[in-house]
């Protein structure tokens, strides 16, 4: 991976290519989450908070704080309107891009429906992805007694992230409602919320940074989200005892983030990472394994991680991750090979500013997937999908990245591609949006009875459930 | 006219059309006289959805199959496809009764009794009883167990059942035009018989029809039909599948589909683009042969592996010597035996009709009708005796009310 002027490695160089993750909150909701994870105190996760009301900012125990749309809305909050949230962080977008410099995993908190939350949200990664972060977003939906406009507000809240982030993990209140007691205040049901928003950083930031026996990595992770826009699927359950696996796949499965229709639960890509005691037993490993694939994996390419922690004594957790190529359209543009490989702005010296183009080979199989990825024909025969494979790149050239030599022919591919990116972050027409279940056209078969097999839909075209990339 | 001359109708609905074939049955020769078809309509996926248009067609096909015929249609073989039919596998054995161990008739009677007795759901009719070859002490006997000796005598039945109201449905549609049903058969069996021989239903064959609306596929081991299924997907869903993905309208999906379609994608043919209509009207478009076979192979590809999915380890290359055989309408599709081949890892052909029949009725879109009277035919004459392969008086008795 190291250019080979880097090697041999010294201290240095081993402790700044260490991942930097964010956690930053949009909005009220966003907000009050992060201050709760405040109090975890994750190590190596920065937190930031970003809204357009002074008075809440002010209020919360988070170092950094960025205030957006004074020139707006005076730091007066934007007063339940996504327009102004947007307009209010469109107007600070050099404050915003600031928070989200240099980092690769960006945790976006925020909360569906109101004015910041909603509009900003959505700015906000999109700036981070410019950046070259990895964006994963956990929005809260909000109640259904909250009223119609703002679950109408929180749905084009969440298709506007859904096009720009790499994850979006919306979690439903009504869900908790179901869950709550009969005396529950309405502040333990929203404080039940964020720790359910907390739990799925926690998960996610456990998963990179522990290193297990299996260990997934930060690009796997990366390799996960290769198509930007599918729908994601996220879970974790938790077990202890002797049924500890058994009851961990039950709490799985009745995990709010994980609110999909039944016969969605399926991905194409599936990170499972399973997090035990040192007495976690093989067999267990095996059984969770197995469990979690027969429920959502299709044909799908399993990641598969294991750690151990001594706190975790008699307790198993799992988390899955899965991502799905159906309605992705297109993969994730080219990130600027720059961030991709970590050279922080520190590393001044000539020898990173060579290091930079020369590295960027190595991280090229991140950037673009392997042809075999790139077109899961898990069914028609090695001939077709080579030939999908084959003519891959030359037909989608905007989403397929040039291969990694001609960086050095064409300089400004780096600054073409972030433009090419914009473009589709801005043009919410240039993709298609899709959601769980009920958009899968089915054209003639519309009113008929559905045709299940494997949980899939047989009246659904083959090449939209396959997700082979038609040549055009 | 003798009076054992009887005219028989093979009536098959489908969801692309409805054929009828009239047979003549002097009790010992079947000839074929008359033939009738009409596109269908109220008919999706194998089932009638809307009553009305589905027996305004079958009553077309009917009248002009009798007037080419010439002659009035006696009673009514009707094929069966729809997801709604099932099967599963019982199984029963009974201790020989005598006392030197010889199976008697009696044995026969009751294992096979006791094999068949499985009680169905509410709602649900059983369409055929199948049996696998007999079992005495292990060892599988080829023809009737009776006057072996052995203590042990094991039957088992494949037993395909459909819902009540869909099978009575598509009686009343033959019952409207004032014809008794004599017999439901099975859309797979029916093909089936008609494109495999005996030596290769003994080898081992899988016979898969694939119908506009339906796939129905049938397995065969040791001279009989050891599984059948019916898959709800056919040749209308590679035409959906590609005016979905291209963005036409049935019609000329339909066109595209015939013109152009394939079940692999061809190599080589990359550039290489097609017109929709290629009479250089306005309105014209083109489109890239491999983006249509792409779309096409995806279907195909995914039909045979759903079927073998679903036979699952009832499949085995080694106990299909006879590999698989193909008919339908969708079969014609250029390279579907090679696709079959590819995901069932035997040899594949498509299947011809005997070459007693006509070159007319050779089309494989009309296996299913032909291999109604063969097989409806067939069966009537091994169930005279005391061995009821099928329910058939059942069924009469159930329908006679209507």
């Amino acid at each position: 991976m190291l250019p080979v002027s880097e090697l041999p490695l010294d201290q240095s160089l081993l402790t700044d290519r260490t991942i930097d993750i964010k956690l930053v909150g949009v909005g009220g909701a966003g907000s009050n989450a992060v201050d709760r994870l405040k109090m975890d105190n994750l190590d190596r996760v920065q937190m930031a908070v970003i809204n357009t009301d002074l008075q809440a900012l002010s209020a919360s125990p988070v170092q950094e704080k960025v205030l957006i749309g004074s020139s707006v809305t005076r730091g007066l909050g934007a007063g339940g309107d996504p327009d102004i949230g947007r307009e209010a962080a469109d107007t600070d977008r050099a404050k915003i891009a600031a928070v989200v410099k240099d980092q690769d995993l960006v945790f976006l908190v925020a909360g569906m429906g109101g004015g910041t939350g909603t509009g900003a949200a959505a700015v906000v990664a999109e700036i981070a992805v410019e950046q070259g972060a990895l964006v994963i977003a956990f929005v809260t939906m909000p109640f259904t007694f909250e009223g119609g406009r703002r679950a109408k507000q929180a749905e084009e809240g969440l298709q506007a992230l859904r096009r720009v982030c790499d994850a979006v993990i919306p979690l439903p209140n009504n869900v908790l409602l179901q869950e709550a007691g009969e005396n529950e205040s309405v502040l333990d049901s929203f404080a039940r919320a964020d720790e359910w928003i907390g739990r799925g950083v926690k998960a996610i930031w456990a998963m990179l940074l522990r290193t297990g026996m299996i260990n997934v990595d930060f690009s796997t992770l990366r390799q996960a989200f290769q198509s930007r826009g599918g729908k994601t699927l996220f879970g974790l359950g938790s077990g202890a005892g002797e049924h500890a696996a058994a009851q961990a796949i039950d709490s799985l499965r009745h995990c709010p983030l994980l609110t999909t229709p039944e016969n969605a639960r399926k991905a194409d890509r599936l990170l499972v990472n399973i997090t035990g005691g040192p007495d976690l037993a093989i067999n267990r490993v095996k059984e969770l394994m197995q469990a979690v694939t027969e429920e959502f994996g299709m044909d799908s390419h399993v990641v598969m991680g294991a750690a151990i922690d001594e706190a975790m004594q008699g307790r198993v957790e799992v988390v899955v991750l899965g991502t799905t190529d159906l309605g992705g359209r297109g993969r994730a543009s080219v990130r600027n090979p720059v961030n991709a490989v970590r050279v922080k702005s520190k590393e001044k010296e000539p020898v990173a500013a060579v290091a930079a183009p020369t590295a960027a080979p190595s991280p090229a199989p991140v950037q673009a997937p392997p042809p075999a990825v790139a077109a899961p024909v898990a069914g028609p025969g090695a001939a077709m999908s080579a030939a999908v494979a084959a003519t891959a790149p030359s037909l989608l050239p905007k989403e397929a990245p040039a291969p990694a030599p001609s960086l050095f022919a064409m300089p400004a591919s780096s600054s073409s591609s972030s433009s090419a990116h914009k473009a589709t972050a801005g043009e919410p027409v240039a993709q298609n949006e899709f959601t769980f279940g009920e958009q899968e056209s089915r054209g003639h078969f519309e009113n008929t009875d559905r045709n299940l097999f494997e949980g899939q839909d047989l009246d659904v075209p083959t090449y939209l459930r396959k997700g082979i990339k038609l040549a055009f | 006219m003798s009076s054992k001359t009887s005219f028989i109708g093979a009536v098959e609905i489908g969801t692309s059309k409805t054929s009828v074939l009239v047979g003549e049955y002097t009790g010992r020769e079947l000839a074929i006289i008359g033939y009738g078809e009409c596109p269908s309509r109220g008919v999706v996926k194998g089932t009638v959805v809307d009553y009305k248009a589905a027996s305004e067609c079958a009553h077309h096909a009917l009248e002009s199959a009798e007037q080419s015929a010439g002659e009035r249609i006696d009673f009514v073989f009707l094929a069966q496809t729809g997801s709604h039919l099932d099967g599963f596998y019982n199984e029963t054995s009974v201790n020989v009764k005598s006392a030197d161990n010889m199976v008697s008739m009696l044995d026969i009677d009751t294992v096979c009794g006791l094999a068949t007795a499985k009680e169905l759901p509410q709602g649900r009719m059983v369409v055929h009883n199948i049996r696998r070859p007999f079992r005495l002490d292990g060892r599988v006997v080829p023809g009737s167990p009776e006057h072996l000796v052995g203590r042990r005598l094991e039957a088992g039945y494949w037993i395909v059942h459909g819902q009540e109201n869909k099978l009575a449905d598509a009686i009343h549609v033959i019952r409207g035009f004032n014809l008794p049903v004599r017999e439901l058969v099975l859309s797979s069996l029916a093909a089936g018989h008609m494109i495999t021989t005996q030596e290769e239903r003994q080898a081992g064959i899988l016979a898969i029809d694939i119908g506009a609306g339906t796939t129905d596929y049938v397995l065969y081991r040791d001279g009989g039909p050891y599984l059948t299924g019916v898959l709800p997907v056919g040749g209308s869903h590679i035409t959906n599948d590609l005016s979905l993905g291209l963005r036409l309208l049935e019609g000329q999906a339909e066109k595209i589909k015939i013109h152009h379609g394939r079940a692999i994608v061809a190599p080589g043919a990359k550039g290489d683009k097609v017109w929709l209509d290629g009479d250089f009207r306005i309105g014209d478009r083109q489109f890239p042969r491999q983006t249509i076979e792409q779309i096409t192979s995806a279907r195909c590809w995914e039909i045979f592996e759903v079927v073998r999915k679903r036979l699952g380890t009832q499949f085995s290359p080694e106990k299909c010597a006879g590999g698989v055989v193909l008919t339908g309408g969708a079969s014609k599709l250029p390279a579907m035996a090679e696709c079959a081949a590819k995901v069932f890892g035997v040899p594949a052909h498509l299947g011809e009709a005997p070459s007693s029949v006509s070159q007319n009725l050779r089309d494989p879109g009309y296996a299913t009708a032909l291999g109604l009277l063969y097989y409806g035919l067939s069966s009537q004459a091994e169930s005279s005796p005391r061995q009821p392969r099928r329910k058939a008086g059942f069924l009469q008795r159930m329908f006679s009310g209507f």
